[in-house]
């Protein structure tokens, strides 16, 4: 019958020594799976369960189709596929064979590879041995001549000219590897072919490959006995090769036919689009050494095999920055396969093996773990240890401020959350808020939708596409916060959390809708993807479908077709995150565009370079924007009218690259929307919306009427709640100056119609009443303003009367523990470009403000933070005056590491002066008795730099302002520094205690993530009744605030020469020559 | 009880303009307020100083004598304390400088005075003193008043009030001052030059940036010229740097540095991105070209031009030729 004989000609001495290397061999092999193997046993377990069967389909199919490794390299693909087929036969024969000979025939004396079975077998052998050795010689013939740019180990990206010295046994595995692989195939065939020369069976065409081989050695001479003498050798070197192979498997490179194979199981099936959260009770966040490794990591690590793939993709790497995710991978490898999966005390994981600016570089386009044939996520990896970096603080400075700016505003921007609508204005139409009133469909917007000036056009057109359609949409308005998609694949988990939980709040709380769409891919993938792990969230829609279904569903007729040659660019988080490639592309058809494809396109798609927060960071000298290849691609297509957008972001970096790249003659860059809007002739403003324009014209005047009248009544009554009107303001009050609609808004928009001076009229007091009436306390935001000032002592220069420290009976400091630093704290407001004053004219109303610890105290802090680590014990101490908003920077001063915080007020201190501010801290600093007071030197919004040298001269200390340079050792005088005008530096020495006044840039304060504001909650904060501060020793009252003459531009005309002499006159005035 | 006690401010042997601006805002409230204008002058060489000081409209220069012409903001309060005790007045002013800002709230604590600081208006009736600053960034002004106040410190903004032009013949006086304890706190021990600055946007008063109007780089010595010939400070807007054309030093912007000080901006084909106005906008008199009528940075200029930049260009090298 059909066999074929396995150990021809070995007698049983020779049996006994293959028996033992087969043994030696898989115990070698053996070992090594297990080292593995308890590598992955010491990394983290995974958080959640993994869904079984949806795995496994999906990684068969991923093996069996090859889809992973054809993709963008089909010859390789193709290649590998012949060596994966004739590898897998092969193993799948030696496996029957092991378990006939060795275990089925010892036992039970059955054999069953034989007859057709056998002669089957031995075709697809055959044939799956010559593809193996096609396979390999292809690729030796591409690693040796082709030489294709992405199987290059230099790192020419960071400057490297040389191979490193791993990377050159990286390069000796390659080719060991290869070569083994070969000669175990062709050792297999030339034992077939001598096989079928000496025993010369009738079923020797069913090893097509061995019977030509053998025919050939034939007809070439060779005769039995060679052939005989061959097969014998042979046996043995075959053997011997082909059980090294397999011992060596889990060693190098080769691991891959194993891990590759877990690292497609493992993988998830949205990695990047939806990120794992940080576990609750985590003491430090993301990856920052091999112990933050999950098991799962680890075998994504071992599966890479340097195919170079992500190499190519990555936007960082081609644009010259220093991050190559196939490097990142192999140099974690390497890390990990020298720890062996345990914590070491070499160089650190973050900062030693993976530099900042490495993980800085990434965009999160997803584009290297889109391709990466073995299913690795670099980009989670990337994100994880960036979370590390936020919370050490590691960051580009921009970043970092961008950070604090959304903490503090729920926006990029750092603007008023109540200007978040705002391009709503320009509207024919009013816009629904959805948390007055229901509607289908809620538009979620997004940051550079909402604020950025030509994005804010493109929102404008889909407003009135989605109004000519007659869709009922909505807006939340100033409740909508950035969704976080980019704060997130930053780093900054903590502020994500917050932002995600704000958003669903704001969602949760309002009228009914049914879905939600918006224009931005970021938001769209984050609220898509990683809110539902938050709350319950309605679906989301990007409007590239909305507005593909609005065409097709003819709500939306087109009425010209473009007939435009236009370039599509699809955007990461759309395409390649969300599969979102159609949509926008069925768009582009029905509204006639003539779509010509750039060469990297849909899950291709080449990032515009503003993903992971790299928007916010400036771009490294010497690198080329991704977004400038990216247009050179476009324009490369040759004839486009039209680059199409349907990003917000997209646009912006488009449009820049567009200018900077020299291709602003080639072709414009445009929404999708935009183009939607030419194709339906969509005219601005259609005659049947105008009676809404009528309306919301008489409605907003009657609001702002209102809205007069109100304030003018709470002064009134106010000042009649007030039974006796206490010491008031000696000069005559300010007059209503402004026309009554200007009074509630201060416009400070250019253009804007009324440009009166939202003077307020103040409430009328009785002049020269003093009197110690009890301070009334009306009810509401505005109560404090009602509050009569304090009338001041009376003071002459034969009476001096020194400011002396408020007196808080109820406050003890605790036992001092080492040296004590106080440090002065303000919680400061800032304006946007629209705001309204108070109803008694003295202040701007709350609600117009956007707050954040004061710059010069950040630095403060960080100086005395600094101190105390120096000195090696101690504590820092804050302090402000500031109502229970100002929590808010307490916290943030303790979450950076102050240690205790202490908060004074009263409603009396509304519009305190420096010098009652002064007064009020220096009650505190008498009961701290600190070594030490530092304070900035101004706050951001009231700019008095007057604060700390009165608290100094209230307490009787030394004092220095506006200091550049500190040195104490805690016991000797201080060195200390000062910044004069014009850069001239002042040094001097000073005895503490004293208090020394901060200027900004002398150092770089330290981050606090939002994740370690929250826990500084646990930390002491006391409050501090300061009824008793006001005692008529302050510096001044307020009589009125008042919107100074606005700078508008005032449009020069006539000839070149006739300005440029206007100019030239100007300057020199101004200059004063 | 009247009058006006100015504390001149002088460095390295010169006057400070803020002294000579201070005279020029303590002349505008002198009448109302009644009495003397005197200007004190404290240091090693204040005679030499003392003579710069006296401008039209001081009635008399009191000299300090005191070791060194450093400043101390502890000698300094002292002076103005006795000094004050003397001379009575009813307004005492100070600039809102780096020393200003050392001394000037301490005065006013010691003595229990009204205090205002980076006063950019003053006025006086009948006998009180009214003071005018910024609030919030400066978007707002705020006007304060010192009700039943007999003495007022304040420290006031520099480049805001004129100097009184022609000398003066003001009397001359000299004081003597017990420091007591006020001598012992600051040990000076010297001055550090700035490093030789290159470029500094932050501290340049007068600021010509171009932007992506310019077209090409070959353009950029041409406005550089430009720059130098008008003595303004070359800036650009982020896309230049980001090309490669300029360092980072010259970038006006969030992420670039703000025009703090700027008192005149020229932008030159910057259409205004928020970033690039976040570091301008402040400016007083901000002129901007561009030959897009919409571009945002007409909403925050003073003067705008629309046309060709180039043209213009040309007509200003003329002009400044």
């Amino acid at each position: 019958m059909e066999s074929r004989v396995i150990f021809w000609g070995i007698n049983t001495h020779q049996l006994i020594m293959f028996y033992m290397i087969g043994t030696a061999s898989m115990l070698i092999f053996l070992y090594g799976a297990y080292t593995h193997i308890a590598k992955y046993a010491r990394g983290k377990s995974l958080v959640g369960p993994v869904e079984f069967t949806d795995r496994l389909t999906r990684a068969l199919r991923d093996i069996f189709s090859h889809r992973t490794l054809r993709r963008r390299d089909n010859a390789a693909g193709f290649a590998h596929k012949g060596i994966f087929y004739g590898y897998l036969f092969g193993a799948i024969a030696t496996t029957l064979y092991f378990i006939e000979i060795d275990i089925l025939k010892p036992l039970t004396g059955i054999t069953f590879v034989k007859g057709k079975f056998y002669l089957i077998m031995s075709l697809l052998l055959d044939l799956g041995h010559l593809a193996l050795i096609t396979g390999i010689i292809y690729m030796m013939v591409r690693r040796g001549l082709l030489r294709p740019k992405k199987l290059e180990y230099v790192r020419n990206y960071r400057g490297e000219t040389e191979l490193r010295p791993d990377a050159k046994t990286w390069k000796i595995e390659d080719w060991v590897f290869l070569t083994t692989l070969l000669l175990v195939g062709l050792g297999g065939f030339l034992q077939e072919a001598c096989g079928l020369i000496v025993d010369q069976p009738a079923w020797a065409a069913w090893s097509p490959v061995g019977y030509l081989l053998a025919k050939t050695f034939t007809g070439l001479g060779m005769s039995v006995e060679t052939a005989a003498s061959i097969r014998a050798a042979n046996w043995w070197m075959h053997g011997i090769l082909a059980l090294a192979f397999t011992a060596a498997i889990p060693w190098y490179k080769a691991k891959h036919v194993i891990s590759a194979v877990g690292s497609l199981f493992m993988r998830d099936s949205r990695p990047l689009a939806l990120l794992p959260p940080e576990p609750k009770d985590a003491e430090k966040a993301g990856i920052s050494s091999i112990a933050d490794f999950t098991w799962k990591d680890m075998l994504h690590l071992d599966a890479c095999t340097k195919c170079g793939r992500c190499h190519e993709a990555c936007p960082a790497r081609t644009a010259g920055y220093p991050l190559s995710p196939r490097d990142f991978i192999l140099d974690l490898r390497e890390y990990n396969d020298d720890a062996q999966g345990c914590p070491t005390s070499g160089p650190p994981l973050v900062g030693g093996i993976i530099a900042p600016e490495t993980l800085w570089a990434c965009r999160t386009c997803g584009a290297c773990q889109e391709i990466c044939p073995v299913g690795i996520e670099h980009p989670s990896l990337i994100v994880r240890m960036r979370r590390h970096l936020v919370e050490q603080g590691t960051m580009d400075p921009l970043l970092r401020n961008t950070i604090t700016v959304i903490g503090d505003t729920g926006n990029s921007f750092g603007e008023n959350s109540r200007k978040r609508s705002q391009w709503t204005k320009a509207l024919e139409f009013r816009v629904k808020d959805i948390r007055e009133e229901p509607a289908e469909t809620l538009w979620f917007v997004g940051d550079y939708a909402s604020f950025d000036p030509r994005n804010q056009k493109v929102s404008q057109t889909v407003a009135r596409l989605l109004k000519a359609a007659r869709e009922d949409f909505a807006l939340l308005h100033e409740g909508e916060k950035t969704a976080g998609n980019d704060v997130r694949r930053v780093g900054e988990e903590g502020l994500y959390e917050e932002l995600v939980s704000h958003n669903i709040e704001q969602m949760d709380g309002a009228k009914p809708f049914k879905r939600i769409i918006t224009t931005d891919p970021h938001s769209y993938n984050t609220i898509k993807n990683e809110y539902p792990s938050f709350g319950k969230v309605a679906p989301i829609e990007h409007y590239s479908s909305v507005l593909a279904d609005l065409l097709g569903q003819g709500r939306l007729k087109v009425k010209k077709p473009l007939n435009k040659r236009v370039t599509f660019h699809d955007p990461c988080h759309l395409g390649r995150l969300n599969g979102g490639y159609d949509a926008p592309r069925k768009v582009l058809e029905l509204i006639g565009c003539q779509l010509i494809e750039m060469p990297r396109n849909r899950d291709n798609s080449f990032c515009c370079g503003a993903g992971g927060g790299r928007i916010w960071i400036p771009d490294t000298p010497g690198t080329q924007k991704p977004s400038e290849n990216r247009v050179h691609e476009a324009a490369a297509l040759g004839g486009i009218d039209i680059f199409v957008t349907c990003c917000p972001k997209d646009l912006t970096m488009f449009e820049d690259a567009r200018k900077t790249g020299g291709h602003e003659k080639d072709f414009v860059v445009q929404d999708l929307a935009e183009l939607v809007a030419e194709a339906i002739e969509l005219k601005s403003i259609k005659l049947q919306d105008l009676p809404p324009l009528a309306d919301r014209i008489v409605k907003s005047v009657a609001t702002q009427i209102a809205d007069t009248v109100a304030a003018k009544l709470d002064a009134v009554l106010a000042n009649r709640l007030a039974s006796i009107p206490a010491a008031s303001l000696a000069a005559p009050v300010a007059q209503l100056a402004a026309a009554p609609a200007a009074a509630a808004l201060a416009p400070a928009a250019p253009g804007s119609a009324s440009q009166a001076p939202p003077v307020q009229e103040a409430p009328k007091k009785e002049e020269a009443a003093p009197s110690a009436a009890p301070a009334a306390k009306a009810n509401g935001a505005d109560a404090a303003v009602t509050l009569p000032d304090t009338p001041f002592k009376p003071v002459s220069w034969d009476a001096i009367s020194p400011v002396t420290p408020a007196s808080f009976a109820g406050y003890q400091a605790p036992a001092k523990n080492g040296p004590r630093i106080l440090v002065t704290i303000k919680h400061v407001a800032k304006l946007g470009d629209e705001y309204g004053f108070t109803s008694d004219g003295r202040d701007v109303r709350r609600e117009f403000m956007e707050f954040s610890l004061n710059e010069w105290d950040d630095a403060a802090l960080e100086e005395a933070l600094r101190c105390i680590e120096k000195l090696g014990s101690g504590e820092v101490v804050a302090v402000t005056v500031g109502d229970a908003d100002a929590d808010a920077s307490l916290y943030k001063v303790l979450a950076k590491g102050a240690h205790r915080a202490v908060r004074i007020w009263d409603d009396s201190l509304t519009n305190a002066d420096p010098i009652t501010i002064a007064r009020a801290l220096a009650g505190v600093a008498a009961a701290e008795a600190p070594d030490l007071i530092f304070s900035g030197v101004q706050s951001g919004d009231q700019a008095h730099g007057a604060t700390g040298t009165a608290l100094a001269r209230i307490l009787g200390l030394p004092h220095a302002a506006v200091v550049v340079g500190f040195d104490w050792d805690g016991k000797d005088a201080m060195h200390l520094v000062r910044e004069l005008e014009g850069g001239l530096r002042h040094s001097f020495d000073l005895q503490a205690p004293a208090v020394v006044a901060i200027q900004t840039g002398i150092n770089t304060p330290r981050f606090a993530t939002m994740k370690m504001v929250k826990q500084a909650k646990q930390k002491p904060l006391v409050v501090v009744d300061g009824k008793d501060v006001q005692d008529g020793s302050g510096g001044y009252q307020v009589r009125r605030m008042y919107v100074p003459q606005q700078t508008k531009a005032e449009m020069l005309t006539g000839t070149p020469s006739e300005i440029a002499k206007f100019i030239a006159n100007l300057i020199r005035e101004k200059k004063g020559a | 009880m009247a009058g006006i006690l100015l504390l001149a401010e002088h460095l390295n042997g010169a006057v400070r303009d803020i002294t000579k601006e201070a005279i020029g805002a303590a002349l505008s409230v002198k009448e109302q307020l009644g009495g003397p204008l005197v200007v004190a002058v404290i240091g090693e060489n204040a005679d030499a100083i003392a003579n710069a000081v006296d401008l039209s409209g001081v009635d008399e220069i009191v000299t300090v004598k005191m070791q060194g012409d450093h400043f101390d903001p502890h000698i300094y309060e002292e002076c103005a304390l006795q000094l004050g005790m003397k001379y009575k007045p009813k307004l005492v002013l100070v600039g809102h400088t780096v020393n200003g800002m050392a001394c000037a709230s301490a005065v006013a604590a010691r003595v229990g005075a009204g205090f205002a600081s980076d006063v950019l208006a003053l006025s006086a009736d009948a006998g009180t003193v009214v003071a005018t600053r910024g609030a919030y960034g400066n978007k707002v002004n705020l006007e304060v008043a010192f009700p039943g106040r007999e003495i007022v410190v304040l420290a006031l903004r520099g480049a805001t009030y004129p100097i009184p032009e022609g000398a003066g013949s003001a009397k001359r006086s000299t004081f003597e001052v017990d420091l007591g304890e006020a001598s012992k706190a600051m040990l000076h021990t010297g001055y550090i030059e700035a490093p030789p600055s290159n470029i500094d946007i932050s501290k340049a008063e007068y600021i010509l940036s171009v932007g992506r109007g310019i077209q090409e780089k070959d353009h950029l010595p041409r406005f550089e010229k430009l720059a130098d010939r008008l003595g303004f400070t070359f800036g650009c807007s982020r896309p230049i740097v980001d090309s490669g054309w300029l360092p980072k030093p010259h970038q006006v912007g969030q992420s670039g540095k703000v025009a703090s000080v700027c008192k005149v901006y020229i932008a030159l084909g910057i259409s205004g991105a928020v970033q690039h106005l976040y570091g301008m906008k402040h400016v007083d008199t901000i002129i901007a070209v561009n030959t897009d009528p919409e571009a945002p940075i007409f909403n925050v200029a003073t003067y705008g031009v629309c046309m060709d930049l180039f043209e213009l260009t040309k007509e200003l090298e003329t002009q400044f030729n």
